[in-house]
């Protein structure tokens, strides 16, 4: 990655980490958006997929240490979904944006499952209405959010070709 | 989003692993590691992100609560309101335990209970009633005075005529002694309804604007030394042998809440020294003097400082005069 372009980027992940404790607890809805899975699959496509993993280990240890009952929990998550995410772009080589959304609803729910049986703390119906009622929903939400940035970031986004 | 598609390596299966064993580490990590780990990430790179998700969290509650804030202003504004009458109760309430201390026997506490709310009250019913001691002819008190007397008395309630009464009657004197009268509702128009005059002063007994007018005790009803009124000025009749006077009660009907009723051997005993009469000159009677002239303030004060005396060494002679039977006798009811 080019130098201006690592600094763009740099630049996206920062707004969107600061839209997730700003405009998230502004909004204050039961499935609101997650900015942190956005900015990881920003980034995740950017970068090799091992450096993916370090992010998102990195970025979940740190989210995690407000919620200590799931102390481990987000940073496994982040970490697989950031691999994921880096390696699977490959698959993803078109520019569409229902891909696209279909790639952020993906990365949400996959975080969701594998953070809810990680953190090991609902399980039998509840643990089902988790992982297909409200984890789909919020990924919805985070998918039609994470279009909205892409839109409006993409003036930074876009690769330089000089 | 990019387009840039790339190989996956060992290096990065390598990564993924050890990023994982690190995640299964941090979740079964024991309290005591796993706690101060989360303080220092929380102290140090979350600090501010959480200080903005505190404001956020606080922004979003304000606006989620602007109308409840509202509402609540809006209550203790109206309470602001409801303040003062309360104050004015309570105020009130202090002054009746005052009176029952004073008077210390020999009476019936009594709360007006609401009428009709129609018209113009001169009747109010009494929550007192014969069995705790209340007759007829009872006289009614308030705080400030003289309120009224007991028309009829049923065993759990009673009703008493108060002042503004056309038929209401009290044998009166100024607090000095210097006068004596009847003291009868002015049936006047308007506001002056609302005014006491004191009937059949002797020509030659001249009262002051200011002067207290109280019970004289003559006809038995009423004990000597309740407060009834202020005189506010002559009023003009066609009376050639005897002079009216204008009086601003001690008693307002809309102050009329809690009341003492007298028993008759209270009345009987009299209520010396319970009621300061002739002693001073409340606010509304100042503000009458202060706006005369200065004469006229300075006559005012004087016979306020000396009204006590007065009163005190012209009690004998009354009961002189009442002995020759040369005052009119009656507190009357028509």
């Amino acid at each position: 990655m080019r130098p201006i372009d690592l600094a763009r980027t740099l630049i996206a992940f920062v707004v969107l980490v600061l839209l997730h404790f700003t405009l998230r607890p502004l909004l204050g809805w039961r499935v609101g958006p997650d900015f942190l899975i956005i900015a990881l699959l920003l980034v995740a496509i950017r970068i090799r997929p091992g450096a993916a993993a370090v992010l998102g280990l990195f970025m979940g240890v740190v989210a995690d240490s407000i919620e200590l009952h799931a102390f481990g929990a987000g940073a496994l998550a982040m970490c697989c979904v950031g691999f994921a995410a880096s390696w699977l772009k490959a698959v993803f080589f078109a520019d569409d944006m229902f891909l696209n959304a279909f790639f952020f609803f993906s990365g949400k729910w996959a975080f969701d499952t594998i953070f809810i049986l990680a953190e090991h703390r609902v399980g039998g119906v509840e643990l089902l209405r988790e992982l297909l009622v409200w984890s789909p929903i919020t990924a919805v939400v985070t998918a039609l959010w994470g279009l909205l940035t892409l839109l409006i970031l993409r003036p930074i986004l876009r690769p330089s070709h000089t | 989003m990019a387009s840039v598609a790339r190989t996956y390596g060992r290096r990065d299966t390598i990564l993924l692993a050890a990023c994982v064993v690190l995640s299964l580490i941090a979740l079964f990590l024991p309290e005591r590691m796993r706690d101060p780990l989360a303080t220092s990430l929380r102290r140090t790179i979350l600090a501010p992100l959480v200080s903005l998700q505190s404001d956020a969290e606080l922004s979003r509650r304000a606006w989620a609560t602007r109308e409840e804030r509202v509402a609540a202003r809006d209550s203790i504004a109206l309470r602001a309101i409801s303040v003062d009458a309360l104050e004015a109760e309570n105020s009130r309430l202090r002054n009746l335990l005052t009176l029952g201390a004073r008077l210390r026997w020999g009476f019936v506490p009594a709360e007006v209970l609401s009428g009709r709310g129609v018209g113009e009250q001169y009747t109010v019913p009494l929550s007192a009633g014969s069995r705790s001691g209340v007759r007829e002819f009872s006289p009614v008190v308030a705080p400030e005075g003289l309120v009224g007397v007991v028309k009829t008395a049923d065993p759990t309630m009673s009703i008493a005529i108060i002042w503004s009464h056309p038929d209401f009657r009290v044998s009166a004197m100024a607090a000095d002694g210097s006068a004596f009268g009847i003291v009868a509702a002015h049936l006047g128009d308007g506001p002056e309804r609302y005014l006491l005059e004191m009937r059949g002063v002797p020509v030659r007994g001249t009262i002051a604007p200011g002067t207290e007018i109280v019970t004289s005790g003559l006809g038995g009803t009423f004990p000597r030394g309740i407060p009834i009124g202020i005189v506010m000025g002559e009023a003009q009749t066609s009376e050639l042998w005897a002079r009216t006077y204008l009086l601003r009660p001690a008693v307002l009907p809309s102050a009329i809440s809690a009341v003492m009723v007298l028993t008759p051997a209270r009345a009987d005993s009299g209520v010396a020294g319970v009621w300061q009469t002739g002693q001073g000159m409340n606010g509304a009677t100042r503000a009458i003097v202060e706006a005369g002239d200065s004469l006229g303030r300075a006559a005012a004060l004087r016979l306020g400082a000396m009204a006590a005396d007065s009163l005190a060494r012209l009690r004998p002679a009354v009961d002189t005069t009442d002995s020759l039977g040369a005052r009119p006798g009656a507190d009357t009811l028509r």
